[in-house]
């Protein structure tokens, strides 16, 4: 296996007294999806915010390139590694063409023109996000979906082999999600991009993530495939819900359903407590396919 | 294109806004209650002159203009690069303490110095506008830099505690020594001197320049601070750098105008109605017509009041606000 593009080692932080992160090790390799999974609040947005420098760590190290990100310049680093946030829309009427440009920044600089290798990579972003159509429209006039797909496009065209994208298919239909997969493996597969993928949606997970981090409470609860991670235990003590894993019969890939009325209690709670009432795990692993509906 | 057009018919629009704004300095210097035929007008331009047509334009009119077109469109700059900064189509040039601490400044001149002190008073609101912005930017840092919440409130902060300063000045003043500073505060052109006009070019023609240099760095400040980061921009320095133009910029105006309303604001809105958001095209299309519809608008003044004088920032508003509700609305509301 190469050397990772970007690693890190024991990596914290806190925000005051709160600890957000704890003693985090993540690898990310070059030409391989890896998905960043975790309930609300534990710590999948500050961990990218940290690795790409805006936050400061706390401890630890983070290598990128194998030279930690302080040593770089601010647009030689983001010629190595671009970042889809979650950031505030733009209320200013700047077209989505404009937009995706601005991903250029780091090869221009504040003074520089726009070359043509600039409008390629610019051009091939937009096509392959199936924004071509839409690049005259005004930011504010599109819907959120289509902001997002913008948003992936701009940190496209930036060109970067590192990207870490903070949920970004939070707002996208299941087709857009579907080829915003295709899209990151592809661009893996090609361009032999290291990507970190923080998402929610354990199935498209499961179906392209090649290597899986589970974040819990700041720390790693686990990490590894999607069969390793995937199990009804882990996913219980992260999430605090109950799931039935089994292997998707068209794929092969591990398939995740949440199990219906298995969070206790009359009032369901917002953040999974520490001794929640689960069924016990072999209940949870298998379902029968008829019954589940009722 | 990615340099941020509009799109349809934005190719026509500067050579549209160039003709504006050289025809509204035209129809300035045109008009008034002395006629002054074209063909003189002419020959005074190029050989100068001694009569009373030649001397009105040369050291009345044309100044005035000039004085409009410079203040105008660094009003409408300054309004592009805090709106960038603020990352608010709402900032304006004065929203940050440049106005309150130019009225502090120019009070102090009518209070505090002798009658003849007039020729002092755009220096010390200069210098009022540029303590308060320091006053605002230092204030608003912190050790991860200089956030827009914070610069908006700080600036209100030091905008309420300067307002208190100037109804405490008012309020003791002895009277018959505040109205003329009031009056200035209220936005005119009429300082318009050949010297004065000198004396503010270099300051806009620095400003804007600067601005224009970082016109890629606002681009990615519309993104908002974290992602202008990750994009690979200093966005301190940038910000700071803009901050600093800005306020020179709407300091400088400020001390030989007053505080002329509304340019600043709405300009920006239509300009980019115009040309798009790409601040390389923005700033030159604002400046243009932010210059145009202050010559204007000083020409309506005097053609409506030509013995007493209406404030040009009256007519500002009262001119400008349905023509760029025209604008905003021809276009669906998008700015």
């Amino acid at each position: 296996m190469t050397a990772p593009l970007l690693s890190a080692r024991r990596l914290s932080f806190r925000y005051g007294e709160r600890e957000v992160l704890r003693e985090v090790d993540l690898d990310l390799h070059p030409g391989r999806v890896t998905i960043l999974l975790g309930p609300n609040g534990s710590g999948k947005s500050t961990l990218i915010r940290v690795l790409s420098g805006v936050l400061p760590s706390g401890g630890g190290e983070v290598l990128l390139a194998g030279r930690p990100p302080g040593s770089y310049g601010r647009r030689e680093m983001a010629r190595l590694l671009s970042v889809v946030g979650q950031d505030p829309p733009v209320d200013f009427p700047m077209t989505v063409a404009a937009y995706v440009a601005l991903g250029r920044f780091p090869h221009q600089g504040l003074f520089g023109g726009t070359s043509a290798a600039d409008r390629e990579e610019v051009e091939r972003a937009l096509v392959v996000t199936g924004l071509d159509l839409l690049r005259d429209r005004a930011l504010p006039e599109i819907s959120a979906g289509e902001r997002q797909r913008a948003t992936v496009a701009r940190a496209i065209a930036q060109g970067a082999r590192v990207m870490l994208l903070d949920e970004p298919t939070a707002f996208l239909d299941i087709r857009h999600r579907v080829a915003f997969y295709e899209i990151v493996t592809r661009l893996a597969g090609t361009r032999g991009v290291a990507a970190l993928v923080a998402s929610h949606d354990l199935t498209l997970c499961a179906e392209y993530g090649e290597r899986i981090v589970l974040l819990s409470e700041g720390a790693v609860a686990s990490q590894g495939r999607p069969e390793e991670v995937l199990t009804p235990s882990s996913i219980r003590a992260a999430y605090g819900v109950a799931v039935a894993c089994d292997r998707n019969p068209a794929t092969g890939a591990v398939r995740v359903t949440p199990l219906r009325g298995t969070l206790a209690g009359d009032n369901l709670p917002l953040h999974p407590p520490k001794d929640q009432e689960c069924p016990p795990e072999g209940e949870s692993v298998r379902v029968d396919e008829g019954k589940e509906k009722r | 294109m990615t340099g941020g057009a509009a799109g349809r018919g934005s190719r026509a629009v500067f050579p549209a806004l160039v003709a504006a704004f050289l025809g509204a300095l035209a129809l300035s210097a045109a008009t008034g209650p002395v006629a002054i035929p074209l063909r003189k007008a002419v020959d005074a331009l190029l050989h100068g002159g001694d009569d009373t047509p030649a001397r009105v334009l040369l050291s009345l009119r044309l100044p005035r203009a000039l004085l409009g077109a410079l203040v105008g469109g660094a009003l409408a700059s300054s309004g592009v690069a805090f709106q960038a900064l603020l990352r608010n189509p709402l900032a304006d040039p004065y929203i940050l303490g440049v106005s309150g601490g130019a009225a502090v400044g120019a009070l102090t001149v009518a209070l505090f110095l002798s009658a003849d002190a007039s020729a002092a008073l755009p220096f010390f609101a200069f210098v009022g506008a540029a303590l308060s912005a320091l006053a605002v930017f230092l204030l608003a840092r912190r050790k991860s830099g200089v956030s827009p919440e914070r610069l908006i409130l700080m600036g209100v902060v030091v905008g309420a505690f300067l307002n208190a300063v100037i109804m405490l000045m008012v309020t003791l003043s002895p009277p018959g020594k505040i109205p003329g500073a009031l009056y200035w505060l209220m936005g005119d052109l009429g300082l318009g001197t050949p010297r004065r006009v000198a004396a503010l070019f270099p300051y806009v023609a620095l400003g804007v320049a600067v601005l224009l240099l970082l016109s890629r760095g606002l681009d990615l400040l519309l993104l908002g601070d974290q992602a202008a980061f990750q994009t690979g921009l200093s966005v301190e320095r940038v910000k700071t750098a803009t901050y600093l133009t800005a306020s020179l910029l709407a300091g400088s105006v400020v001390a030989v105008s007053g505080l002329i309303g509304f340019v600043g604001l709405i300009v920006p809105h239509g300009a980019r109605v115009l040309v798009g958001s790409g601040h390389r095209r923005l700033l030159p299309a604002a400046f243009l017509l932010g210059g145009a519809f202050l010559v204007l608008s000083d020409t309506i003044a005097r053609a409506a009041s030509p013995a007493g004088e209406l404030p040009v920032g009256a007519v500002t508003a009262l001119a400008g606000a349905p023509f760029f509700l025209y604008l905003l609305r021809r276009n669906g509301g998008r700015s």
